[in-house]
C-alpha cells in the first residue's frame, strides 16, 4: 500500500471536515487531495526521485509529504533553519531531487490521477539530527510508516470537534507522524510554525483554535509550565490530551505539568526516526499511578518510557549481545514492522534477525516498561563509575533557579571524565549562586555525581525539538576551560 | 452485511488481514467464511 491511501480514505470519508489549518480558514481533505495530486504533477516529468521541503509547518507541509507518495518519489523535508550551504549539501546527498514551493498548492491535480503501489519504496527520507554523529539520511517505507498506522489507530476515530496543536517541525519524524496519524482518525491539525517557540503564543493559539490534543518536546512543555506558573490566565480549557517525548523528559517538570493539568491525559510517547516515530507508550492511567503511588515500582515509571505498542517487541542486550533480564540496564534492541534502520548511503543498523540497535542505553522493569537512560555514548565514566547525565540535568532543573540543563563528561586526567553542565536560568532570575547549586545536587545523588564545573549561559545548545546538542555543549566547555 | 470503510477484517483461518478502503456491498469471505472485524485496541493519542 502507499501512505497516500490514508488521505485518499479520508477525502473519500470526510471530504468536508478541516483537515489542516485555523477554523477560518483551514483547508478540508478534499482540498488537501486536490493539492497533493497537483503537487504530483507538477513532479511528473522532472526525473527526481525525491521531492524535498525546506518549509515550516504551514499546509504546503501535508500536501508535499502526501504529494511526492502520489507521485511516487520520496518526501525529503529538511531543516529550513540550516545556513544555506549545508542545505545544499543535504540536496546534493539525495539527488536527483526538486524542491517544492508554497505556490505549488496552487495547482489542483486532475481527480484520475492515482498513486503508485510500492509499498516497499522508501516513502520519506529524514535527516537524523546529528546529536552525536554526523546527519544521515533515514530510510522510512511505505510499509513502516502504514504499520505505525495501522497497528495502533482506528481509521475516522477522532470528533468532528478535535483538533491536535503542531509544533514539531516537519522534518523531524514526529512531524511525519502528525500527518498521517491526525489525517488517519480524522482530527485536524492546528499548526504552529514559530521558528523561535514562544510558550505562550502557544496556550494562546491552542486556547483561540479549540485544541483538543497536543504533542510537545520536554524543553517546550517545561516552557509551557513556567508561563502558565507565572500568569494563571494561560489556560486551554479544551485540552484532553497531551503526549511528550523526542528527548529525555525530567520527572521534576513532568510533575509540575501534570498538577497545571490535572484533568489532561498525559501520554509519553518514545520512538525514533529509524521506527516510524512512537514504538512505547506511557499512558494516562500509568502517570496518575506514578503520581499518587506511594509504590517505588509504580513512582518511578514517572521517568519510564512505557510499553511497547502492537507489533513491537523490546529487548536489553549486554555489551557482547546477551539478552539482560529485568531492571539490567544494557543496549536497547527494537523489532517490529514499523522498523526501517536502512539510510542512503551508508549500512543498516538492523542485524540479521531484524532488531534494531538503537544506541540507547536502557532497561525493562519486571512488567516490561521501558526506562531510556539516553545515547550510550553519552554516559559519563569518572573513576570507573558509570554516570547517566539524566540522573544529574534532572537534580539541576529540581532547583528553582534552573530552566535547561545539559551535563557532558569532559576529559580529566585524574578521573578520566569529569562532570561538566551548562545552564540556563529561569525567566525573571539574573543570577545562582554555583556553590549553592552544587550543594543541592550533592544532597540529592550525592558528591560522586555532583558536577565539577557549571557554566551559566543565555541558551543552552539544542536541535529544533529541543535535543541538547551535547557534542557542541562539550565543545563550548572544553574551549573555554582548557 | 456490506463491508465499512476504514474497518479491518481478518480471517479466523489464517492470519488475511484486510482494510477495506473504499466500502462497498460485498462481503468479504476467506476459507469460505465471512471475515470478521478486528477490533483494534484503542490506544491513546500519541501523536
Amino acid at each position: 500500500m502507499n501512505i497516500a491511501m490514508i488521505l485518499e480514505m479520508a477525502a473519500d470519508a470526510l471530504g468536508d471536515r478541516l483537515a489542516y489549518g485555523t477554523r477560518a480558514d483551514g483547508l478540508s481533505y478534499e482540498a488537501l487531495r486536490q493539492a497533493a495530486r497537483g503537487i504530483a504533477e507538477r513532479v511528473d516529468g522532472t526525473g527526481a526521485e525525491r521531492l524535498a521541503l525546506m518549509e515550516s509547518n504551514a499546509p504546503i507541509v501535508p500536501a508535499t509529504l502526501f504529494g511526492a507518495a502520489w507521485a511516487g518519489v520520496s518526501y525529503a523535508p529538511l531543516n529550513y533553519r540550516l545556513p544555506e550551504a549545508q542545505l545544499e549539501a543535504l540536496l546534493g546527498r539525495i539527488e536527483p531531487a526538486v524542491v517544492a514551493a508554497p505556490h505549488w498548492l496552487d495547482n489542483k491535480g486532475s481527480s484520475d490521477r492515482a498513486f503508485p503501489d510500492d509499498p516497499d519504496a522508501p516513502a520519506v527520507l529524514l535527516f537524523t539530527s546529528g546529536t552525536s554523529a554526523e546527519p544521515k539520511a533515514a530510510i522510512l517505507e511505505h510499509d513502516q510508516l502504514l504499520a505505525y498506522i495501522f497497528n495502533t489507530l482506528e481509521f475516522a476515530s477522532a470528533g468532528e470537534d478535535e483538533a491536535a496543536i503542531v509544533v514539531v517541525p516537519p522534518f523531524h519524524v514526529a512531524g511525519v507522524a502528525a500527518v498521517l496519524s491526525n489525517t488517519y482518525v480524522g482530527r485536524r491539525i492546528v499548526p504552529v510554525p514559530g521558528v523561535r517557540f514562544s510558550a505562550e503564543d502557544w496556550l494562546v493559539t491552542a486556547r483561540d483554535e479549540g485544541v483538543t490534543h497536543a504533542m510537545l518536546v520536554p524543553t517546550m512543555l517545561g516552557k509551557i509550565v513556567e508561563a502558565m506558573e507565572a500568569d494563571e490566565s494561560l489556560r486551554v480549557p479544551t485540552l484532553r490530551a497531551l503526549s511528550y517525548g523526542g528527548a529525555k523528559m525530567h520527572p521534576s517538570i513532568l510533575r509540575r505539568a501534570l498538577l497545571l493539568f490535572p484533568e489532561v491525559d498525559f501520554v509519553n510517547a518514545y520512538g525514533l526516526t529509524e521506527t516510524s516515530s512512537t514504538v512505547a507508550i506511557l499512558g494516562p492511567d500509568d502517570h496518575r499511578l506514578a503520581l499518587y503511588s506511594d509504590e517505588p515500582l509504580f513512582t518511578a515509571r514517572l521517568g519510564s518510557v512505557g510499553q511497547p505498542v502492537p507489533g513491537i517487541e523490546f529487548r536489553i542486550v549486554d555489551a557482547s549481545g546477551e539478552t539482560l533480564g529485568p531492571d539490567e540496564p544494557g543496549e536497547i534492541l527494537i523489532k517490529g514492522d514499523q522498523v526501517g534502520g536502512k539510510y542512503v548511503g551508508t549500512d543498516s543498523k538492523v542485524d540479521a534477525d531484524g532488531w534494531l540497535h538503537t544506541g540507547d542505553r536502557g532497561w525493562l522493569d519486571i512488567e516490561g516498561y521501558v526506562f531510556c537512560e539516553g545515547r550510550a555514548d553519552d554516559t559519563i565514566i569518572r573513576g570507573g563509575e558509570n554516570i547517566g547525565p539524566a540522573e544529574v540535568e534532572d537534580a539541576l532543573l529540581q532547583h528553582d533557579a534552573i530552566s535547561v540543563a545539559a551535563v557532558v563528561g569532559l576529559d580529566d586526567e585524574q578521573y578520566g571524565e569529569s562532570i561538566a553542565a551548562m545552564i540556563s536560568l529561569r525567566p525573571g532570575v539574573d543570577e545562582v549562586n554555583l556553590d549553592a547549586v552544587c550543594d543541592w545536587v550533592r544532597e540529592r545523588i550525592g558528591g560522586l555525581k555532583t558536577p565539577e564545573l557549571i557554566e551559566v549561559v543565555d541558551e543552552v545548545p539544542q536541535t529544533a525539538t529541543g535535543k541538547i546538542l551535547r557534542r557542541e555543549v562539550k565543545r563550548l566547555l572544553e574551549e573555554q576551560y582548557r | 452485511m456490506a463491508n465499512q470503510m476504514g474497518k479491518r477484517y481478518t480471517c479466523a483461518e489464517c492470519e488475511a488481514t484486510v482494510l477495506v478502503t473504499k466500502a462497498g456491498d460485498g462481503e468479504l469471505s476467506c476459507h469460505g467464511v465471512a471475515m470478521e472485524i478486528a477490533q483494534a485496541k484503542p490506544l491513546p493519542s500519541s501523536d
